[in-house]
């Protein structure tokens, strides 16, 4: 009897766990599972979405993209000095190596987001979409893909091309190619954006920000620009028409160039592309993904309490504030210096800074950013005023000297400066880069404007005039990454390093 | 087996000079129809009296009455046996009960033997039983050894038993004065060993086991019992972490695998994801270390990295006993690094910035006159307490066995604002309803709190000497004016003084088990299990104004979380003898187990008051986190053990695992093992070999698993993140980690072989092992160029690496002193080598990140685990010609910004005239090639003293505080060895000159770094004395003992950095560095 009922209490156990396999079921919470994506509208809007936000992070726009404005001379890092920012000193020396943090991040900064423009590509055009959806989505995939492989290309020369998202039996170590293949993705995925994007006037609410057909015809229009001063191509002629078709989109100049950074007035009738920041904490700044932005730490003076933050990070030169013209309205909007208005009621010191100046244009008061890491800016990627100096320098390249004139005029006039008349060819090629080094400033233009022009020589020259003698050839593009190169052996190096 | 019960006495002559237990007690007993039984246990009871007799030949059934007063125990017993047969012996507290032998009368041609029994140290040895063989005739020896038999024949062998003792047998003969030695049982050779869902016999074991008895370690002063187990077992590397409340990390044999290489700790009978340092030492009752896999294969999936099985004590048969332990003491840095002093600082400054063309700081223009300036580490570190009080109390009560206890530990860090305190209670009991049905429980509960405090070690050595820690008016002082000349830390001392950082752990571990015996030898036993663990993080960080280093808003950070895990165990067991010779165990049984963890966390800024520290006092959340995780095991355990006469023994495991971790079709593993043991030393032949007492040899294989990989390596997923448009957030789902759904089970092959054995009289025991340990499908991060768009950082796993471990274990037991000095010995040394054989598709891979640009170690197919790589120096260039005619490396025309004299020549490895990555080499190894121990104990009279030496040899550190302690290249302070610097040709040929920005980067990770981690350290001195049973006696004591004991007590080492002992990976970067404790302490028993 007694037996009996022990075996039976053993039986039962036995044929407790004899069904157990959906007990070692178990699924991540906190994440979907891709066998159950790309079935909704919602999941093609929140994919697209992902390819947005590589751009947010510190890798690219949220600091390694306005650093280059450090080693194109126009600022130095500042900060703690030392190993506080040392690889942009590096860079800024012209000692750059193989195992440079800064470059390293702009490497890995895109591929994330290239990978989600390839998924959206292969998985949207299959899926039930109302069409005007899929069309603007698919095209905003395009533009970020081409935006991606734009910078890329111009830091690093030849790339691996990678249009189709990669499994793990894929070949995951692809070579690099020719940079005239990766410029031909470009432009085609930039045309495919074009025929699809609506225009900036279309989107409402939260589709506001969006890539818009302005956008890629302007960044379009940077690539011809950037081909056909660095390859002789003749493509000036489409670089016009791409500036023009902006400008019937109904883009315009805003009345005050601090428009353009105000963190109360994003996404203005003269943006065509901005990093959208909201201010939220909830990623932080290393984690790839900032809601937002840290520019305005960064670049605070250091010790001045004026904003929240202070690291101190580019300061301008000597020399770049001297390159300003007399009656300049953008100096006092771009920079700090001894006397010059206060900011947000605090009187500025040459004494926070090494170079006796400091950044002023991405400033935000506490009122709006109280702590480091809730500033809501948005960072400009592309404005109409970039379209204008791009239109005027390829009239001028076209001998359309009258025509380019008006376009630099139109930009020169809002800050406050007499129109420019009459210069030769080279000379006025030579007022448009200085246009534009002053009206783009600090914004990441800078270093691919001095590497595009002369092949280069322009900035090799242009670095030497401001005692930078370690430039060379070799530096015109960064390193490949060693740790890459370690990961995947098929990658070869830049010349040099 | 009986013997030990009963004793027949005949012909009794002892007398005792002194007085007596027997006769100075009075009892008063009444009692009306009692049985004798009854009666003889509430003697027991009231006294200290206890009787031995064979109840075949005493009726103890019969009912008597009885009624005394304050009588002697002489007057009771003769009134309870009137008119009986029965006859009783007092001797002290035993009291011998026994009847006439009718028999005795008729046995002729008797003698008369007598003789002394000693041990082996010539004492003599009271109570020892002399039976005659085969017979129930015998007695037993006085307080001095001495015994005589009468009336016994000629043919008589004498059998002379005594607990702890080896049984030996004498035959009479002629002889009548037989003087006999006892020797001691071999150590713990009849011990009980838990080998996981079961017990075997210490002798009988087959695998690599190594066991630590916890009673000595319990005085040792350090918060865990992992600490404490430093050294105490051969192959077992256990590196203590100085942080207070941190476990100490433990390899087992090497590292077995690149990935999570923590052995699986089992607490009575739990696998346990919780940290040894939850436990109170005291309640540590034995500790088993499973190290070859023939042993951990019993645990399938999780045994590849090695199993300690820790058993807590339980109550036993007999008196209650209660126990008290405490001890106090104090704990000091082992040893500070030198830093330059502010007027030292101020030169070296004033180099940094000639040497680049650049101002220098005009405070700086008279060094002299800045004296000795700040000292910040000395302001960091402080002389800290240790305080532990613990006691339990244990026995029996009727059919139940308990043991209670209590504990409070409380531990200050040596630097300010950390610490550790803890609160244990343990309760553990068996009770056996019958024959047949037992059940039980174990328990403990227990609360800590960590203090982690806020402090950077790295912060506070550069910190600058010439800033005060207080400005004048008593607020903590900043770095003030320019950061190239002032620096940029934030004051360190006032960070960790402020900043309250705190983990609150509440855990609860407790099982029950029920177990019947269904049939003659087999036993059912399950066993259900709960582990809980809540913890609560909080960080407070006020707002401060240091000068010009400003927090505006205080913020707190708070998170909770619970784990909770349940186990249900089956076990069926058959135990059995056939026969004398055979002797069969088998096992089967059933473990299930699943653990669910969940937590949440916030962080919040903008108080409106520094009293209110509660996350919705805040006006700003900063963050709102939250999520949960899940996996479960399911597993098929069984195990045969054969013995074969003692001499041959066979074990064979088998467990079949399924696991939530891994895909569909990948769920599940067998983890096979065998091992075989040939006691030498039982066979025939061995008969004549006298110096030699135990010799066993054991071999055994086995498969074993590892599969932490985390929860969901095999899932693929994709991630919900945020982006915004027009500033209103967005959802956004991005593929993050490229999914392997093929992952599968790390599988580690083992193979061992051992030999035991113990010669001259058992006072040397030496055990030998060697084994070879091939981890295979070991688990290595997929190589995911960041080309592909995923996540370089986060990357599954793939079964395509394979690494080896050799090793070689001895250790030693030597009793070098016996008799009244005594004076023993304990030695282990470990030898291992490791080596990758090949990783995926021989990608090698990166890791030891530190700061921005360094990874500092290398995994690669032909090299061991871990190993350093970087540059390697060849001295420092002395003039601009050499710097010329070597391989460039930072070349340029800018004379601040390149390579000069001054700066560290690297040598040119690929000799392409360029120094760049490819001039990387392996440049040390962190695994050390031998590792040793040695505990030597003296004892004399009521003295002991044990000496505790501990040490590794041939390993490499990363001294990686030097990279900027030593860097010269901006405002921060550094260690005195920069005084030695380069400032002119011939000056230095080892460190380099200063100059900010360090054009050369002097500081790349090269060899310059790599120390020798060898070092040989007094772990432990502890002297003790135990004050006399005469005297303690009176305050009903059965022991005192007082100790001092001083941990850490000196280290001979080279190492040039705070102290040797550093974490596994051999990096030294911003370690909480390991204390001297002195510390003083009692036990006291009841």
């Amino acid at each position: 009897m007694k037996i009996n009922k022990y075996i039976s209490v053993i039986l039962l156990t036995v044929l407790f766990f004899s069904c157990s396999e959906d007990f070692l079921v178990k699924a991540p919470m906190d994440s979907v599972n891709t066998a159950n994506f790309w079935q909704t509208e919602s999941d093609a809007i929140a994919a697209i979405n992902g390819a947005y936000q590589p751009l947010q992070s510190y890798r690219l726009y949220n600091l390694r993209m306005w650093c280059s404005d450090i080693f194109a001379g126009n600022s130095i890092v500042g900060a703690a000095g030392g190993s506080d920012g040392i690889e942009t000193q590096n860079l800024a020396n012209f000692v750059t190596a193989t195992d440079n943090q800064g470059v390293l991040d702009m490497w890995r900064g895109p591929w994330p987001g290239i990978l989600r423009c390839n998924l959206v590509l292969k998985n949207v055009p299959g899926m039930n979409l109302d069409e005007n959806i899929k069309k603007r989505i698919l095209g905003e995939a395009y533009f970020l893909r081409a935006h991606y492989y734009f910078i890329l290309v111009q830091y690093f020369g030849d790339i691996p091309l990678i249009t189709e998202p990669q499994n793990p039996n894929d070949n995951l170590l692809v070579p690099r190619i020719s940079k005239d293949e990766v410029y031909k993705q470009i432009i085609s995925d930039f045309e495919n954006a074009i025929d699809l994007l609506p225009s900036a006037r279309e989107y409402s609410g939260t589709d506001i920000g969006r890539a818009s057909k302005g956008s890629a015809e302007g960044m379009l229009a940077k690539v011809f620009l950037t081909l056909s001063s660095l390859n002789a191509e003749n493509n000036w002629q489409r670089v016009v028409d791409l500036c023009n078709s902006v400008a019937s989109l109904g883009h315009t100049l805003n009345p005050d160039y601090a428009n353009n950074f105000d963190p109360l007035n994003k996404n203005t009738a003269e943006s065509l592309f901005e990093i959208q920041y909201s201010g939220s904490t909830t990623y932080d700044f290393g984690s790839y993904e900032n809601q937002a932005s840290y520019v305005s730490t960064f670049i605070g003076p250091r010790g001045a309490n004026m904003v929240a933050g202070g690291y101190g990070w580019n300061q301008p030169t000597q020399e770049f504030v001297n390159a300003y013209e007399v009656g300049d309205l953008r100096k006092d909007k771009t920079i700090l210096y001894d006397g010059c208005p206060p900011f947000d009621g605090k009187e500025y010191s040459s004494s926070y800074s090494i170079s006796g100046f400091n950044l002023r244009k991405f400033l935000v008061p506490k009122s709006i950013a109280s702590a480091y890491n809730n500033n809501p800016s948005n960072f400009p990627v592309l404005r109409y005023a970039d379209v204008l100096l791009m239109k005027a320098e390829a009239l001028n390249e076209l001998g359309k000297s009258s025509q380019a004139e008006n376009a630099l005029n139109e930009v020169r006039a809002r800050a406050g400066l007499g129109s420019v008349i009459g210069l030769s060819k080279d000379n006025f090629r030579e007022k448009v880069l200085h246009e534009r080094r002053m009206e783009l400033a600090f914004e990441g233009q800078r270093w691919f404007d001095l590497i595009r022009i002369n092949k280069g020589q322009y900035a090799i020259d242009f670095l030497h005039s401001i005692g930078k003698s370690n430039m060379n050839q070799k530096f015109l593009l960064l390193p490949i990454p060693q740790m890459e190169i370690d990961k995947n052996p098929n990658l070869s190096q830049n010349p040099g390093y | 087996m009986r013997l030990s019960v009963f004793f027949l006495l005949l012909f009794v002559a002892q007398t005792f000079a002194t007085v007596t237990y027997s006769q100075q007690t009075r009892l008063t007993l009444k009692m009306q129809d009692a049985k004798v039984i009854d009666v003889l246990s509430k003697i027991e009871d009231e006294s200290e009296f206890f009787f031995l007799f064979n109840q075949k030949l005493v009726d103890v059934e019969r009912q008597v009455n009885v009624d005394v007063k304050n009588e002697s125990i002489d007057k009771i017993l003769s009134r309870i046996f009137e008119n009986t047969n029965v006859s009783y012996l007092v001797k002290d507290r035993q009291i011998i009960l026994t009847t006439a032998n009718p028999e005795m009368g008729v046995i002729q041609q008797q003698k008369t033997v007598s003789g002394k029994v000693t041990d082996s140290t010539g004492a003599g040895l009271p109570g020892v039983s002399i039976i005659v063989k085969g017979t129930t005739t015998g007695t037993i020896s006085d307080p001095n050894g001495n015994y005589k038999l009468s009336n016994i024949p000629e043919d008589a062998t004498l059998q002379f038993s005594f607990v702890g003792m080896k049984r030996k047998d004498i035959v009479v003969g002629g002889k009548t004065n037989i003087n006999v030695i006892l020797a001691e049982e071999t150590i713990g050779i009849d011990e009980v060993v838990a080998i996981g869902y079961g017990t075997v016999k210490k002798s009988d074991l087959t695998g690599s086991v190594a066991i630590v008895k916890a009673e000595r370690l319990s005085t040792i002063p350090v918060a865990s019992i992992g600490e404490a187990l430093q050294g105490q077992a051969a192959g077992v590397q256990i590196i203590s972490s100085g942080v207070p409340g941190t476990d100490p990390t433990f390899s087992i044999r090497g590292i077995g695998t690149i990935n999570e290489n923590r052995p699986l700790y089992v607490i009575d009978g739990i696998p346990v994801s919780m940290g040894l340092n939850q436990l109170n030492m005291n309640d540590v009752e034995s500790i088993q270390i499973l190290k070859d896999a023939s042993a951990t294969a019993i645990y399938g999936s999780r045994g590849a990295n090695g199993v300690i099985i820790i058993t807590t004590k339980r109550g036993k048969a007999g008196q209650g006993q209660l126990n008290f332990n405490y001890y106090s003491g104090f704990q000091e840095a082992t040893k500070v690094v030198k830093e330059l002093n502010a007027s030292q600082f101020a030169v070296l400054h004033n180099e940094i910035m000639g040497n680049a063309g650049l101002t220098k700081n005009p405070a700086f223009a008279n060094p002299e006159s800045l004296g000795a300036g700040t000292d910040w580490l000395d302001a960091l570190y402080r002389t800290a307490s240790m305080k532990n009080y613990s006691f339990s109390y244990s026995g029996n009560h009727e059919k139940t066995n308990y043991y209670v206890s209590g504990n409070v530990f409380d531990q200050e860090g040596i630097v300010i604002n950390t610490g550790f305190t803890r609160y244990t209670i343990q309760l553990n009991t068996d009770t056996k309803i019958s024959e047949r049905i037992r059940f039980g429980n174990n328990l403990t509960l227990e609360h800590d709190l960590k203090k982690s405090g806020n402090y950077n070690i790295q912060n506070t050595m550069l910190a600058l000497p010439t800033q005060p820690i207080f400005r004048s008016e008593g607020s903590y002082s900043g770095p003030l004016g320019q950061p190239i000349w002032n620096g940029d830390i934030v004051n360190p001392i006032g960070l960790a003084k402020t900043v309250e950082n705190s983990t609150k752990g509440y855990n609860l571990l407790g099982s029950v088990y029920g177990e019947v015996e269904i049939i003659e030898a087999l036993k059912f036993r399950s066993s259900l299990g709960l582990q809980a663990n809540f913890g609560d993080d909080r960080i407070w960080s006020p707002a401060y104004k240091w000068d010009a280093s400003i927090d505006e808003s205080s913020s707190l950070y708070h998170q909770s979380g619970k784990s909770i895990t349940w186990l249900w165990d089956n076990t069926l067991t058959y135990d059995k003898n056939f026969g004398i010779n055979h002797h069969l165990t088998l096992m089967a049984g059933t473990s299930a187990q699943e653990n669910r963890y969940d937590f949440i966390n916030g962080s919040s800024e903008n108080f409106q008051s520094d009293e209110t520290q509660q996350l919705s006092n805040a006006t700003n959340i900063l963050t709102l986190n939250g999520n949960g995780a899940e996996w479960s095991l399911m597993s098929y355990i069984g195990r045969a053990n054969y013995n074969y006469a003692d001499k041959y023994l066979l074990t064979a495991t088998i467990r079949r695992d399924g696991s939530s971790r891994f895909g569909e079709g990948n769920r599940w593993g067998w983890f096979p093992s065998g091992s075989f043991a040939w006691r030498i030393s039982k066979e025939k032949f061995f008969e004549n070999i006298h110096f030699m007492d135990d010799l066993k040899l054991r071999i055994g294989y086995g498969v074993t698993g590892n599969q932490e990989i985390g929860n969901y390596s095999f899932a693929s997923v994709l991630e919900t993140y945020q982006y915004n448009f027009n500033g209103k957030p967005v959802s956004a789902i991005v593929p993050n980690v490229m999914p392997n759904p093929n992952v599968q089970w790390e599988n580690q092959k083992q193979a061992n072989i051992g030999i035991d054995l113990s010669f001259l009289k058992n006072r040397v025991n030496l055990t030998v092992d060697g084994y070879v340990k091939n981890t295979e499908k070991m688990l290595v991060p997929m190589s995911v160029p960041v080309t592909s768009g995923y996540s370089d950082q986060d990357v599954s796993y793939t079964n395509a690496g394979k690494l080896r471990n050799r090793g070689l274990e001895i250790s030693a037991q030597t009793r070098n002193l016996t008799g009244a000095f005594i004076w023993n010995t304990s030695f282990n040394v470990s030898l291992n080598q490791n080596k990758i054989i090949s990783l995926n598709d021989s990608i090698p891979i990166s890791r030891g990140r530190l700061g921005e640009n360094y990874n500092l170690v290398l995994l690669q197919a032909g090299q061991p685990v871990n190993e350093f790589y970087g540059f390697v120096t060849d001295g420092i260039f002395q003039t601009q010609k050499e710097v010329d005619d070597h391989a460039t490396q930072v070349a340029g025309n800018d004379q601040y910004n390149r390579t000069s004299a001054g700066d560290v020549r690297f040598k040119d490895l690929n000799n392409d005239g360029v120094i760049d990555d490819k001039d990387r080499t392996f440049i040390g190894n962190p695994s050390p090639k031998c590792f040793f121990a040695m505990t030597n104990t003296f004892a004399y009279k009521g003295f002991d003293l044990s000496i505790f030496l501990q040490g590794i040899v041939g390993n490499k550190i990363v001294n990686a505080n030097r990279i900027w302690s030593e860097a010269m290249s901006v405002a921060q302070n550094q260690t005195t060895e920069t005084l030695k610097r380069w400032t002119g040709e011939g000056t230095s040929n080892t460190v380099p000159r200063a100059i900010y920005n360090d054009p050369n980067n002097n500081e790349r990770f090269s060899d310059r770094y790599i120390e020798s981690g060898s070092y040989l350290r007094i772990k432990n001195v502890t002297f003790g004395y135990t004050f006399p049973e005469m005297l303690i006696k009176k305050i009903n004591s059965s022991k005192i003992r007082i100790y001092v004991s001083v941990q850490n007590l000196q280290t001979f080492s080279k190492y040039k950095g705070f102290d040797p002992e550093v974490a596994q990976d051999g990096i030294d970067n911003n370690l909480y560095p390991v204390a001297r404790t002195i510390s003083c302490g009692v036990n006291l028993n009841f």
